[in-house]
């Protein structure tokens, strides 16, 4: 198996991550080396999966969850603390001209 | 020499000494000893003394809990409000949480002063730790040596005797395989058995809160601090107290399953045996099992692990955590230039896994049959607690890698989670420890398997490992001694 340049780039912008070409060229050895990896069940498994469940869903009923309450929220002040912000906004470059 | 949990405990409320000079004697060897070990990435001294005068308070009013006096270390991806919280990662340099995760509030409500946060691999992603944006922490039992990871600077820390216990998280071993390696105990609870609110989150339907002490009892006295059922994780449950260990296991049936036992070193698989020896001279039976659907396992977790870390870090936008990159023309430049600037490469790698797998195309050939595998993975050690109480299986296929190693070997570094990763996808507990050391004086772990919330079983059997004397487990010299 062997992914190419243009799907490396393909799943970058998926991924909101930054691959140029050279970096592209570089990382698919890489990543052929770990996808040739996970292609390993490819071998234990073939065909229909529509039978699968949801992970976990069979062990979660609705009786477990919480009320659904409205409950005191996180201070505004602190949860913007950590970064650029202003009047209890996230600050980001301006989008809308 | 070193005293347990339970000692130190004793020592704390007879007021042979006081949390205070417990806390300033922790500090002081971590100041003399962690430049070399690299086990702390920050270092809460004054907040950790704070918590030590309100500890000796409540021990004054006679309202002490088993643990509270008694310092300790947490893993730097465990949220703590106001002390920064970074999963070693350049993206979340400077954060620093507005909440508690709940198990480091558990221990804060009963005044365990924290040292500080520990290394670990960027975003717990790793098997030795060296993708730390700090660098590696380094093994205590030798420096040249990695520590395994991903909590491999909780398990250097108590190691090195610079915290008498820690916590760490366990998506895949990232307990139990650093333990194994500095020749610690780690137990990885039941999935559910500890609220995983505040965890920063890597692979959500496999991360779990575990334990690192020098004994089981005292990795079991931790787990009864900080477990139990937590309105801000849906996935957590209610989980009976561990009693007093007795060891006792005569009559327990214990299960070997030759799948966790392939091409294992003549070292570790003779140090496995000599302690099921010891379970038998005990009074546990052996028997010998097989279970096919292990040998998927591996692919299964990094699939299903890698698919929920694309979808778990997509969070990370510059925006509203820690790093943003400089010099963008647009908002999506930013957020695109912030994580391919904020994120390591093997995080990068794991996230473009993920998104392979979840993509259009894929997403039938690879995560949802990982999913189908897993069932079936389940299923299969459904069965086998039906045949037997207990399984034993070595922790790691290796002891720890020279540093370095792995950096041009990361299938080996993957594959060396094989006897790790099975216990996650079924989300059982099980717990590691020493068990013998390899011909260069290397720990070797091994790892004894419970059925879900038989966490008490899991650990009395371990216990018993150290009562017939297969099990011993000190910190390196250096260290804390009373």
């Amino acid at each position: 198996m062997s992914i190419s340049v243009d799907e490396i780039k393909w799943l970058a912008k998926l991924s909101k991550l930054d691959f140029d070409d050279e970096r592209a060229a570089a990382f698919s050895g890489d990543f052929d080396e770990i996808v040739e990896f996970a292609d390993r069940i490819n071998s234990q498994i073939a065909g229909d999966t529509t039978k699968i469940r949801e992970v976990g869903g069979s062990e979660i009923a609705f009786a477990d969850l919480r009320k659904d309450e409205v409950k005191e929220s996180l201070p505004v002040e602190k949860v913007t603390s950590n970064v650029v912000s202003e009047g209890g906004y996230f600050t980001v470059r301006r989008v809308v001209k | 020499m070193t005293a347990t949990l339970k000692q130190l405990s004793r020592l704390l409320r007879d007021k042979e000494i006081s949390s205070v000079q417990l806390t300033r004697k922790y500090i002081e060897v971590i100041e003399n000893r962690d430049p070399q070990i690299n086990s702390y990435v920050t270092r809460c001294f004054d907040e950790a003394l704070l918590a030590a005068e309100r500890a000796d308070k409540m021990i004054a009013r006679g309202e002490a809990a088993p643990l509270t006096g008694i310092p300790f270390a947490l893993k730097d991806n465990i949220c703590t409000d106001g002390i920064e919280t970074t999963c070693c990662s350049k993206i979340l340099s400077g954060f620093k949480p507005y909440y508690d995760a709940t198990a480091y509030k558990k221990l804060k409500d009963i005044c365990a002063p924290l040292l500080g946060k520990t290394n670990m691999d960027e975003f717990a992603m790793g098997s030795t730790s060296e993708t730390s944006c700090f660098g590696a922490p380094k093994n205590p039992r030798d420096l040249n040596r990695v520590t395994g990871g991903s909590s491999g600077g909780s398990a250097a820390a108590v190691a090195a005797g610079l915290a008498p216990f820690a916590l760490g998280s366990d998506t895949g071993g990232s307990v139990r395989q650093p333990a194994a390696f500095c020749g610690v105990v780690g137990f990885k609870p039941t999935y559910g058995a500890v609220s995983r609110y505040g965890l920063i989150a890597y692979g959500s339907s496999l991360d779990q809160i575990g334990a690192i002490a020098l004994s089981v009892e005292d990795a079991a006295i931790v787990f009864n601090a900080v477990k139990g059922e937590d309105e801000r994780d849906m996935t957590s449950r209610k989980c009976p107290d561990i009693g007093e260990l007795t060891g006792d296991i005569k009559g327990m049936k214990v299960g070997v399953v030759s799948e966790f036992f392939e091409g294992l070193s003549p070292e570790i698989k003779g140090a496995v045996e000599r302690a099921l020896k010891g379970l038998e001279s005990c009074g546990a039976t052996i028997c010998e099992y097989s279970a096919p659907s292990l040998k998927s396992a591996l692919p299964v977790y990094y699939i299903i692990a890698c698919a929920e870390a694309s979808s778990n870090l997509g969070r990370y936008d510059g925006i509203r955590y820690g790093f943003r990159a400089q010099n963008y023309s647009s908002v999506d430049d930013m957020i695109i230039k912030t994580r391919t600037q904020g994120f390591g490469k093997e995080v990068q790698k794991r996230i473009m896994l993920g998104t392979y797998v979840l993509s259009g195309g894929y997403l039938d050939a690879y995560y949802k049959k990982a999913c189908l595998l897993r069932e079936s993975i389940k299923e299969d050690f459904n069965e086998l607690f039906e045949r037997c109480d207990i399984l034993v299986a070595p922790t790691a296929p290796n002891t720890a890698f020279p540093l370095g190693y792995t950096q041009n070997n990361a299938v080996e570094m993957y594959l060396s989670d094989m006897c790790t990763v099975p216990v996650n996808i079924a989300g059982l507990p099980a717990v590691s420890l020493p068990c013998g050391s390899d011909k260069s004086g290397l720990p070797i772990g091994v790892q004894i398997i419970g059925s879900p919330f038989n966490d008490s079983t899991t650990l009395n059997a371990a216990h018993a490992l150290e009562l017939c004397g297969v099990s011993k487990c000190k910190p390196e010299k250096g260290g804390v001694e009373l």
